[in-house]
């Protein structure tokens, strides 16, 4: 048991220090302008236009599940325009930062652990090193700037796309208006909730990509390895993006 | 008396269990030296900590008389641009072409200040020196090359950054027989042509002996012979009789499957 636990805190300690060494190789590789601008814009590319496509999928059916599930609970008790303030809330605050994290994890987080996985047994970081480049800063600053980049867009399409969903769900379920939609929406209103959103996005578009990195340079143990990693990769992205979601509302709402 | 230009002191290594126990090499200037071995004996790990990629446990690598590891990573990357490393599977980069893959290969500090018609024409040399033909495969992907082909890629991006020294890891390992004969024909041309020390880590017993200046065979942890080819041939030690009839043996099989 106490060898488990030593053995478990050890483990942490290793990430920990991964995760750390990886961030000073991208700061140091940011402050001193050594990256590819077009390795930016590839990543942005891959991380945020061809997940468009889900994104808006995924933020579409949550809003018409916030809608259809708020109106079947509230609107024999509270005014229906209440239903307004529900969707745009939940989306804005919530479901879009968190479900477009999820999404993220599993479409891009994958991607980058198994890829990077895959090169570390196939000695292609070797190959970086022996030629003298920092292979933590070539494969992982382009992917962390891009991850912070796209998040927030991502985020503000599923949330527009929840709430257009959200409206329609309660204008078909429970026909509610657009005016009393909005009414609803702007009497609860703050506007730092989409700083709270922002805030959030990034968070998650900087933690998915810096954990895909430093799992991917973890790697070891040929195709076998590869999938274990990818495994464990998207378990640790899960847990942490859930996790910053639990301290976000503590931490910056009253 | 020249001084050795790289030396390997009581070089240690474990992995699950000890894989070098000892190792004391010399390798000098100018020469061919073959390391052999069997499978599993750290003939590669050793290679690796020429340059880093492979941290001993304990001794020291020394390159022109200076300690690689208790000089700290200013030293590593000095010797990091001394050095090219040839790759047992070429360790070609899947998103380049092989353009972008050979320009890797031109030390970072230089690579800057080469316009790309530069960087171009040294990519072409490079292309040209390992008998490929630059048109045909500039701006294929690793994934649209021959065995054979990705190998010479790799050796191209070792020699472009122009070093003194190639590590050559099982440079002849996957190919057939009429493609191995070509690589350590290369692999003798370039040693000649761009004035190169070269390591070469080989299962291929017969092509290194008969390319190589000086070999060493790795047993047991450390090394258990270092000298000419013909003291090796004519060894009486009974691990290295047996290698070579092991060798022998693997080679009369490959000739009757060809």
């Amino acid at each position: 048991m106490t060898r488990s636990t030593a053995r478990k805190f050890v483990v942490a300690a290793e990430h920990a220090g991964g995760l750390g060494e990886l961030t000073w190789h991208i700061v140091r590789a940011v402050a001193r302008g050594r990256f590819a601008l077009s390795a930016v814009v590839r990543q942005m590319h891959v991380m945020g236009f061809q997940s468009v496509s889900i994104v808006l999928i995924t933020g579409a059916l949550a809003g018409v599940v916030t809608s259809q599930q708020g109106g079947y609970q509230m609107t024999s008790v509270v005014p229906d325009y209440v239903l307004g303030s529900l969707v745009v809330e939940t989306m804005v605050l919530e479901m879009g930062p968190v479900l477009t994290g999820l999404v993220l994890v599993g479409r891009i987080g994958a991607r980058i652990t198994a890829e990077i996985g895959t090169m570390v047994v196939s000695e292609q970081i070797d190959a970086f090193e022996a030629m003298g480049r920092d292979p933590l800063a070539i494969l992982g600053t382009p992917r962390v700037l891009a991850g912070i980049l796209v998040m927030p867009l991502l985020v503000g399409i599923a949330t527009v796309s929840g709430c257009a969903t959200g409206y329609l769900g309660a204008n078909l379920d429970s026909g509610l208006g657009l005016d009393r939609f909005l009414y609803g929406a702007r009497v609860f209103w703050n506007s730092w909730d989409i700083a709270f959103s922002l805030i959030k996005s990034v968070s998650f578009g900087l933690f998915i990509p810096l954990i895909a990195v430093h799992m991917g340079f973890r790697t070891s143990g040929g195709a076998e390895g590869v999938g274990r990693t990818t495994t464990q990769a998207v378990m640790f992205m899960t847990v942490t993006v859930l996790v910053l979601d639990a301290l976000a509302a503590p931490l910056l709402l009253d | 008396m020249r001084l050795n230009l790289i030396e390997y002191r009581q070089i240690h290594k474990a992995f699950d269990k000890p894989v070098l126990t000892g190792v004391d090499l010399e390798v000098r200037p100018g020469e061919m030296f073959a390391i052999f071995g069997p499978s599993g004996v750290g003939k590669s790990v050793l290679l690796k900590t020429t340059i880093g990629l492979v941290r001993p446990d304990r001794g020291e690598v020394f390159f022109e008389g200076e300690p690689i590891y208790r000089s700290g990573a200013r030293a590593m990357a000095a010797v990091r641009k001394e050095v090219g490393y040839v790759f047992q599977h070429a360790a070609l980069f899947d998103s380049m072409n092989v353009f972008d893959n050979v320009c890797m290969g031109i030390p970072e500090n230089e690579l800057g200040g080469l316009s790309r018609i530069e960087q171009g024409r040294r990519v072409w040399r490079a292309l040209d020196l390992v008998n490929l033909d630059p048109r045909e495969v500039l701006s294929a992907t690793p994934a649209e090359l021959s065995g054979g082909m990705k190998k010479r890629v790799g050796i191209a991006r070792a020699i472009i950054g122009t070093p003194r020294v190639l590590l050559w890891d099982e440079p002849t390992t996957g190919l057939d027989p009429i493609n191995t004969a070509a690589v350590e024909r290369l692999i003798t041309d370039l040693s000649n042509r761009i004035e190169v020390t070269s390591v070469v880590v080989t299962h291929d017993i017969f092509g290194g002996l008969e390319i190589c200046d000086r070999v060493a065979i790795l047993y047991d942890g450390v090394t258990r012979y270092i000298g000419e080819p013909a003291g090796f041939w004519s060894s009486e030690d009974p691990v290295i009789r047996a290698f070579l009839d092991r060798a022998a043996a693997g080679a009369a099989a490959d000739m009757e499957v060809t």
